[in-house]
């Protein structure tokens, strides 16, 4: 990558790589991470005044489905 | 699904699939989207109307209760979307039969989401054409072919 300090290079080459494994992830487990995107997104939108609510599935727990590898 | 799957035995939907950022989701790393699009098919009525009021009185008889312009459905918000034009015909008719967590489901191919995405061309749109395009397994020829038939080759 032209111009770019090697350190920020591996950084950029990584978040690359965990978007690729996070694509590869079973759908059910993507279904968890979105929920998960929703509960973080929705104090942001809430305090532009969006209304928004992150999905409430039976059966699907969110605590720990982000940040595992 | 499971009530997707009861509305489409039950003659209320021809047939459906998965589409928009949640379609997209299952071949890329998860979008975020508050609600769940599903393209239908429906069945005409004896008069040849096509209407989904037959569809949303038997969500509202199940208990389900309309938002804006979704129904919640278990929890989730689904925009029932019917079929527009020839592209989304198409693309229903070729869904991928998928499991989700026991059940069977319906979601459209990448490719046809690609040029769904295209041919709707909103910015959000883009973005998610792009990142199809990076980490979907994607038949090109396939996706070439539906392109050039519906005229999205210069998008």
């Amino acid at each position: 990558m032209d111009g770019v300090n090697p350190e920020v290079a591996r950084i950029f080459a990584a978040k690359e790589g965990r978007r690729q494994t996070l694509a590869r992830l079973p759908f059910p487990e993507k279904v968890r991470a979105i929920i998960k995107l929703q509960e973080m997104a929705a104090t942001i939108l809430r305090a532009r005044g969006k209304s928004v609510r992150p999905w409430r599935i039976v059966g699907i727990d969110t605590d720990d489905s982000l940040g595992k590898s | 699904m499971q009530v997707l799957n009861e509305l489409e035995q039950e003659g209320l939907l021809s047939r459906y699939a998965i589409g928009g950022a949640m379609g997209a989701t299952f071949y890329t790393e998860p979008f975020l989207t508050f609600d769940l699009d599903v393209f239908i098919v429906l069945p005409r009525t004896v008069a040849g109307l096509l209407t989904l009021a037959p569809l949303y009185d038997a969500l509202r008889a199940r208990g389900y209760t309309e938002e804006n312009e979704c129904v919640l459905i278990e929890g989730v918000p689904v925009q029932f979307l019917p079929a527009y034009n020839f592209l989304v015909e198409e693309a229903l008719n070729q869904a991928r039969e998928i499991v989700y967590e026991d059940v069977p489901a319906r979601v459209l191919r990448s490719e046809h989401l690609i040029a769904i995405f295209l041919q709707t061309g909103r910015s959000k749109d883009r973005d998610r054409v792009r990142i199809l395009r990076e980490q979907a397994q994607l038949d090109m020829n396939f996706l070439a072919d539906i392109l050039r038939r519906h005229q999205l080759e210069e998008e």
